[in-house]
């Protein structure tokens, strides 16, 4: 039996060989530093790196160490790790796949029938862990209309070209020789581009081009309603994912579907902030922000939360060098816990 | 445990001049194979458990190429704590099956095994134990006391202090290692 | 090793910055924050001292790094401590 630890990068793995293959790795770039392994770990042998060291300078440490003296490879911290940082692998088997041992419930969800892809929540997902690809529609099945530009009276000055807001005129621009002496060989009209605006038509100084929208005046009787569909798809990378509630809250029509993994309260005492901005850098859930003043001498409160978005993995609270926030986690939702021992170091990183 | 040790060496080299650990296998193996025909197991039931040639047993079994050497010292061997015993034994045969049988059959003590709530599966006693008696379940060590040797080296590594072993004496007297 | 603030007065040009930046410092004394020295009872982590940066009580320190931010010199640091 022998235990060695191997440091990849950023990355560790402790590893002991013996009756059963027990291997615990870490991520780092899946660390949010917020310290709930430290404070599970029944050997004291995992120590967080500050957070604040970790995201103002650089370092070239990782997030935690694991003193492979001390670790026993028992699995706590793989299994109360909100963010996948952790895992810890017997005979090659993550724990978190295995009955016996609790797996905390958190999940992220998009229902595909509901999902109208308009990637707010992509935009709004504190950790670039959601992908919307969407395919639009053909504009020129959108749109019905006829549009001539009569060559004869165009006098090629261009106004047309300038002003589409669709680029679908192009003009030949030439220099005039003393055998054709024309500003221009051709004007083309792109109808897959045209949206019959009539800007052209009525920008014309020369009353050159005829066009005529068919939308506007008979509405939309000639509109395939399939070709207007959007088509899409949504993924969310789990590893990535903190389950922090963003999408479910930004989303426009309820498509996404959260669960969190801890319950709990976040306290801040605004007395006691001096607004160093630790705690919203280290933060994975976006819930902390200082809010921007509403009018000429108003004072806004120092730190603005929203709980809506926070899940209570403590990592501001740890952050913090002044001691402004207080988290308080009142329930852990994860499958059964079959051993006394598991279950009193589940409850010891409850409250605070 | 070290004084016993350097009498073991002392008696190899006064008595035989060499010994070779093979000899002193053969004598541990010698002893198991007496406690088995004791127990009423016929040769090849002790040839099949000890994984040796059923000649080889009738030999031992008649004082036959063995030195009585080799089983004196075998004899001080299995004598020793049964930590020593059974570290020496696996030591000497470098295999943990054949120890786990060897110690099993010439231990003379039994052990009750108990596993503290506070056990959280660590398997470390599961990997230290020579005898395979440790098995985790459900988040917790279980002993079996028909394997176990007494031998404490779980109890030692364990880093929650969850495992008890007591000494189970004919006379109905426990002893907590 | 852990991490811990490390001084280089050497690099310091005595600007006071992280100082005054220092929320712990301005949590023990609002004058510091609004960028007058402290008085002499007010338990600070680093002051500047005769032009150069000076350690008064590093075990104060939350590591949060905003002193090193604001330091236009690295003369103050988050490092491994040997």
């Amino acid at each position: 039996m022998e235990t060695t630890e191997l440091i990849e990068g950023k990355d560790i793995s402790v590893e002991r060989t013996g009756e059963e293959e027990r291997k615990l790795e870490f991520k780092d770039a899946l660390c949010a530093s917020c310290g709930l392994c430290e404070k599970i770990c029944p050997v004291s042998a995992i120590e967080v790196t500050p957070a604040g060291a970790m995201v103002r300078t650089e370092q070239d440490v990782s997030k935690i160490d694991i003193d492979e003296n001390k670790c026993v490879l028992c699995g706590m911290c793989s299994c109360i790790c909100p963010f996948e940082a952790l895992d810890l692998k017997i005979g090659g088997e993550s724990i978190k796949d295995m009955e016996e041992y609790p797996s905390l419930l958190k999940s992220a969800k998009i229902s595909e029938d509901t999902c109208i892809y308009c990637k707010a929540c992509e935009t709004a997902c504190p950790q670039d862990a959601i992908t919307i690809a969407r395919q639009l529609p053909e504009r020129a099945k959108l749109v019905s209309g006829e549009i001539e530009i009569d060559k004869e009276t165009c006098v090629d000055c261009g106004i047309c070209e300038e002003m589409c807001p669709a680029d679908a005129i192009t003009l030949e621009h030439k220099f005039p020789s003393s055998d054709d002496p024309t500003v221009s060989s051709d004007i083309i009209v792109d109808k897959d581009k045209c949206v019959y605006c009539l800007v052209c038509k009525k920008a014309c100084p020369v009353d050159a081009i005829k066009a005529v929208c068919r939308i506007c005046s008979y509405g939309d009787y000639d509109i395939n309603p399939e070709d207007s569909e959007i088509v899409g798809s949504s993924y969310i990378d789990d590893e990535l994912c903190v389950n922090c509630g963003w999408c479910q809250e930004i989303c426009p029509v309820d498509a996404a579907e959260v669960t969190k993994p801890f319950e709990g309260t976040l306290t801040l005492n605004q007395d006691l902030c001096q607004g160093c901005e630790t705690c919203v850098m280290a933060c994975p859930c976006n819930v902390l922000s200082f809010p921007q003043s509403t009018e000429p001498g108003k004072k806004p409160e120092k730190l603005h939360k929203d709980e809506k978005y926070c899940i209570y993995c403590g990592a501001c609270q740890k952050a913090c060098p002044v001691g402004a926030i207080d988290v308080e986690r009142t329930k852990i939702n994860s499958t059964p816990v079959r051993s006394k021992s598991w279950q009193k170091a589940f409850d010891s990183v409850k409250t605070k | 445990m070290e004084i016993l040790y350097i009498k073991v060496k002392v008696s190899v080299i006064n008595t035989h001049g060499v010994i070779m650990p093979k000899h002193i296998v053969s004598g541990l193996r010698y002893l198991a194979a007496v406690e088995l025909r004791k127990k009423g197991y016929t040769q090849r039931e002790i040839a099949e458990r000890l994984v040796m040639d059923r000649s080889t047993v009738s030999h031992y079994l008649n004082g036959r190429n063995i030195s009585w050497n080799s089983i004196e010292i075998a004899d001080v061997i299995r004598n020793l704590c049964p930590r020593d015993f059974s570290i020496l034994t696996y030591a000497l045969v470098k295999d943990k099956e054949k120890t786990r049988n060897i110690v099993k059959i010439c231990s003379i003590r039994k052990y009750e095994c108990n596993v503290k709530n506070t056990c959280i599966a660590c398997g470390i006693c599961v990997d230290v134990c020579f005898m395979s008696a440790i098995v985790l379940e459900d988040l917790k060590a279980q002993i079996d006391p028909n394997w176990c040797c007494g031998c404490i080296l779980c109890g030692e590594q364990c880093p929650t202090n969850s495992i008890e072993i007591k000494e189970v004496e004919d006379n109905g007297d426990n002893r907590t290692y | 090793m852990p991490i811990g603030l490390k001084l280089y007065p050497e690099l310091c040009h005595g600007c006071g910055n992280c100082v005054i930046a220092c929320p712990v410092n301005s949590a023990n004394s609002p004058e510091i924050a609004g960028g007058k020295g402290p008085t002499d009872d007010v338990e600070v982590i680093m002051i500047v001292e005769d032009g150069e940066i000076t350690m008064r009580n590093s075990g104060l320190c939350g590591k949060c790094g905003t002193c090193a931010e604001s330091c236009p010199v690295d003369a103050i640091r988050l490092e491994e401590l040997e």
